[in-house]
């Protein structure tokens, strides 16, 4: 018995890509923040990928699969540095609750 | 029954096993991004602010963690037969590629569960979380 059946993940992955696409930019119309629109939709990507590495496996796959989780750390990463960076430091009357962030 | 006989049928069962497993997983996943899809949607729609996706983003990490976790085991279930040095080495990236994913979904789902569990306690003391409080982390 062989899993998957037929094209079945691959459908399923290239629908949760599509929706991906529309998921993010609904939250982008919705909220006008690039960068959350963008993690709603690497994580649906991410989910597709994973579906993607359940069906049969060719290194070309999986070293796509592999450079994608990559890439989305390496984006995730550079939004928050960036992000960061945009906010400027925190003022100190923020107290200690809000310290370590 | 002989040697050969036994390695046989322990290969069939682990590759039903294994079948099964990973079902489970790639369903457990789908559901979660379907779900979480729908859930998108829906708040994109009705609105309320970008802290009203969180808690859809936590949701659908969990279940992707939970997928990871099966797709993990099925991983382990097939290192019970070791068919040739190819198949072990690409079940040995999957598995690596897996394991890394899982470890940083954990990291991501603690991160997002500390901003929500901050913004009750600024809400319980009364304290409206501002962007200095409570940043959005680029996410």
């Amino acid at each position: 018995m062989n899993w998957p059946p037929g094209e079945l993940p691959e459908l399923l992955s290239l629908g949760l890509a599509g929706a991906a696409l529309v998921a993010a930019a609904a939250v982008l119309l919705r909220t006008r923040r690039p960068a959350l629109a963008l993690g709603v939709g690497l994580d649906l990507l991410l989910a597709a990928g994973l579906l993607r590495l359940s069906a049969d496996q060719t290194w070309r796959q999986l070293a796509t699969a592999a450079a994608v989780v990559a890439l989305r750390h390496l984006i995730g990463r550079g939004l928050r540095i960036g992000g960061a960076a945009w906010r400027g430091p925190r003022p100190a009357a923020d107290g200690p609750r809000d310290t370590g962030r | 029954m002989s040697a050969e006989e036994a390695e046989e049928l322990l290969r069939e069962v682990v590759g039903f096993l294994v079948t099964l497993v990973e079902a489970c997983g790639a369903i457990v996943i789908a559901v979660g991004a379907v779900w979480a899809f729908i859930r998108f949607v829906l708040v994109a729609v009705r609105g309320g602010g970008a802290r009203r996706f969180v808690p859809v983003r936590l949701t659908l990490g969990r279940f992707l963690a939970l997928g990871l976790e099966f797709q993990l085991a099925s991983d382990v279930l097939r290192t019970a037969v070791a068919p040739s040095f190819e198949e072990l080495a690409k079940l040995a990236v999957v598995a690596a590629i897996r394991t890394a994913l899982n470890y940083f979904l954990s990291k991501e789902i603690a991160e997002e569960r500390r901003q929500v569990a901050e913004e009750r306690e600024h809400a319980g003391h009364g304290d409206p979380p501002t962007a200095t409080a409570v940043p959005e982390r680029g996410r």
